[in-house]
């Protein structure tokens, strides 16, 4: 080590740090719980079973196999956003290690983000089947899947950061955020196919057609109801009205690709950046 | 692992000899004390209304420069700047002003077990702190069994550190960061921790740091372990350096600053003299009755061998150097101690004993005489002797190993005093003095016997028994 720069050894003790921290999060998370690792499994399995019971079967969104429809987008969304929840805060709880040791402060939203990956990960292997079944043959398309997993995590690391910078100097931020994913989740075509939306726009009436034509703009510029895009394309296919069926799984179109990938390379270097920024005077402040 | 200064070196010049491994010019740390809660949503939304803090400037320009394979104690009263020196050399806080170029791989004991998680196990949090102090899996693989010995946690450490004792958290802790090996420690009061043995091994850890050339950079309230460790000691006082040198003048300044809140005013004269030196010591005179051993202050050869028991007579003489009458009267004190061996073996000084010495007039001479009963038993004895004021306890001077004595005592004791005990074992047929006759080895007697193995039987010894 000694003749090698100081910068590389720097980074080589970064990365080894983040690998341990992450298997202490895979460890830690269930080290009580009877199911263990099931749970990031049974998680979205049974938020699906619930939203299908309410949402397809109650409130009939139209929208062929609810399930499938759904549990595609919801594995994404949650992998974002129990990452950027678990992030947000992280810095300010881990204050007793900042003030005491040195070491890149990046390793602790990353290793909460890598985590959640694994599990992301995990899910996605485990409910595979179950779009085969539901949905057709989808393995063709696995490497739009794993070039849409590094975007993904890309997009969410820079998010985390970011969430976790602007966090130590705004506790109230950490609070905010519970309902800030709340708005962000209805406002991603996650329980909805995002043709109601324009449907919705479409048969506007008064006060509505101000209001609506915002909504869908809004929408359409949320960046995770591209990502959700991104991964329904190749799990699901093309969302469309029961009647007619849902088109087979397919590749995502170059437009979901590149604006995925714009906004995982210009989140992840606005996070990192401020958050390296910001970095410098965590001890003093947590 | 050296990261920060402006140009980040590369390791090749991180043992350039003209280099130093710390170099800290200027700097400053300044830290906001919020008098209200800290900043939140509400002091956002009224920026008009700022949020109020006052600035507590912890470091003040601090200088400091340590060389390759130096061991310096930063010393000084709480809230001095210390612990936040050390950090800013760690690089966890940044410099607001200044500058810091550290030159080598950096480990920090600023907090043993930091980072543990309760659920883990000994084992796993081994490599996780190992991780977080900048050791490759390798390098904690390689280390695993002399750190879970040194922690001597072997049969705890699969069990999570959840249900280690206190103890045991802490050596695990210390064991993990003493095996990081690297150029440069920095330890913050750590040392006292864990029960005497392991705070023995702690210390020989720590020392054979310092002989392996590593630079140590030790922040301890521990003035013993300061005295055996290190031969610099700074003392830090609001944020300045009050005091860099000899680790014993370092001391001696700390103890002033504390018992007055002052430091003092002039440094060191001489190897071993410091004070205001507003009085000194103008001779130190050593006379032991019987032997025949006398001797000077600053004279290089110990006075003796002279044997114990006997009675020393001290004669202390201090000068004015400067007109003290009405400033309060003068005590004066002698110290003796043993080199090897922590606290002192006695101390007195006039002014703990109720007497009042008034000043002499400016450049008179005064005596004070002190005889001691030398009831120590052999060894080399150094006599510290000191003059200050009595009321402010400001030191005028303070000339350390003033005079050495050698002392010979009874060879079938040892220690630094002689208690004298006197002997009785309850067990009459099982003791054979030198002048008894003691059966053979196979009835009892003992393996070697001078009266049984053929040397002069003294005579009727037996019967007297």
């Amino acid at each position: 080590m000694a003749a090698l720069p100081a910068r590389l050894g720097d980074w080589r003790q970064a990365r080894e740090l983040l690998r341990n921290l992450v298997a202490k999060e895979l460890k830690v998370r269930y080290k009580h719980s009877a199911l263990g690792f099931a749970w990031s499994l049974l998680t979205p399995l049974l938020m699906t079973a619930i939203f299908t019971v309410v949402f397809a079967t109650f409130l009939r969104i139209p929208v062929d196999r609810f399930a499938a429809f759904f549990l595609a987008g919801y594995l994404i969304w949650q992998f974002f956003a129990n990452s950027v929840n678990a992030s947000v805060g992280a810095i300010v709880s881990n204050g007793s290690l900042i003030r005491k040791v040195y070491f890149p402060r990046e390793v602790i939203p990353l290793s909460l983000v890598l985590s959640q990956a694994v599990h992301l990960l995990l899910a996605l292997a485990v409910t595979a089947p179950l779009f085969y079944v539901l949905r057709g043959n989808f393995l063709p398309f696995v490497p739009a899947l794993l070039v849409g997993l590094v975007l993904l995590v890309a997009f969410t690391a820079g998010m985390s950061m970011l969430f976790a910078a602007v966090n130590v100097s705004f506790r109230d931020l950490q609070e905010l955020t519970q309902v800030m994913f709340m708005a962000w989740f209805y406002g991603t075509p996650i329980i909805y196919p995002r043709y109601l939306v324009d449907d919705a726009v479409a048969d506007a009436e008064g006060w509505l057609m101000t209001v609506l034509p915002w909504i869908q703009r809004i929408v359409e510029a949320n960046p995770m109801t591209w990502f959700v895009q991104l991964f329904q394309r190749p799990l699901y296919g093309v969302p469309a009205h029961p009647e007619v069926g849902a088109a087979p799984p397919t590749w995502p179109d170059a437009t979901t690709f590149l604006v995925c990938a714009a906004w995982a390379v210009g989140t992840l270097t606005f996070g990192w950046w401020l958050f390296r920024r910001r970095a410098v005077t965590f001890a003093k402040e947590v | 692992m050296a990261r920060r200064g402006q140009q980040a070196p590369t390791a090749d010049a991180a043992h350039a000899p003209d280099r130093f491994a710390i170099d800290v010019t200027g700097l400053h740390e300044v830290f906001r004390v919020y008098t209200e809660r800290p900043p939140g949503l509400k002091e956002r939304l009224y920026r008009f209304r700022r949020a109020r803090y006052h600035e507590f400037h912890a470091l003040n320009g601090v200088d400091l420069q340590v060389r390759h394979g130096e061991t310096v104690a930063l010393i000084g009263p709480n809230g001095s700047g210390k612990s936040t020196l050390l950090k800013c050399i760690a690089g966890i806080l940044p410099a607001d002003a200044g500058e810091v170029a550290v030159h080598g791989r950096i480990a920090t004991l600023l907090e043993l077990g930091a980072g543990f998680h309760e659920e883990l196990s000994g084992r796993e949090n081994i490599y996780l702190n190992g991780a977080i102090l900048g050791l490759s899996r390798a390098e904690i693989a390689a280390a695993f069994d002399d750190i879970v010995d040194f922690a001597g946690v072997r049969e705890f450490i699969d069990a999570p550190v959840r249900n280690y004792s206190s103890g045991m958290y802490v050596r695990l802790g210390f064991a993990i960061a003493v095996h990081v090996d690297p150029d440069i420690l920095l330890v913050d009061e750590v040392l006292s921790v864990g029960d005497q043995t392991f705070q023995e091994k702690s210390l020989a850890q720590m020392r054979s740091f310092s002989q392996k050339g590593k630079t140590v950079v030790l922040v301890s309230h521990d003035l013993g372990a300061v005295r055996s460790l290190c031969e610099r000691t700074l003392v830090l006082h609001h944020g300045e350096i009050a005091f860099d040198g000899p680790t014993d003048d370092a001391i001696e300044a700390y103890q002033q600053l504390l018992a007055t809140g002052e430091l003092p005013a002039a440094g060191v004269v001489e190897e071993g003299r410091t004070g205001d030196l507003r009085a000194r010591i103008t001779g130190v005179r050593v006379e032991v009755a019987g032997t025949g051993g006398t001797g000077r202050g600053g004279q290089p050869s110990p006075v003796g061998p002279v044997a114990a028991g006997s009675t020393a007579r001290v004669d202390v003489e201090v000068t004015p150097q400067a007109d003290l009458i009405g400033q309060g009267g003068l005590s004066v004190g002698i110290n003796v101690r043993r080199p090897d061996v922590q606290p002192s073996v006695y101390e007195t000084r006039t002014s703990w004993r109720a007497s009042y010495v008034a000043p002499p007039p400016q450049g008179t001479p005064l005596t004070v005489t002190f005889d001691l009963d030398l009831g120590l038993l052999t060894g080399a004895y150094l006599i510290d002797v000191m003059v200050a004021n009595a009321e402010t306890n400001v030191l005028h001077e303070r000339w350390t190993s003033a005079v050495e004595l050698a002392v010979e005592g009874p060879t079938h004791d040892a220690g630094i005093a002689t208690l004298d005990a006197r002997v009785r074992i309850d067990n009459p047929d099982g003791v054979w003095p030198p002048e008894s006759h003691p059966p053979p080895l196979d009835e009892g007697g003992p393996r070697y016997h001078p009266v049984r193995d053929g040397s002069d039987e003294p005579e009727g010894a037996r019967d007297a028994r």
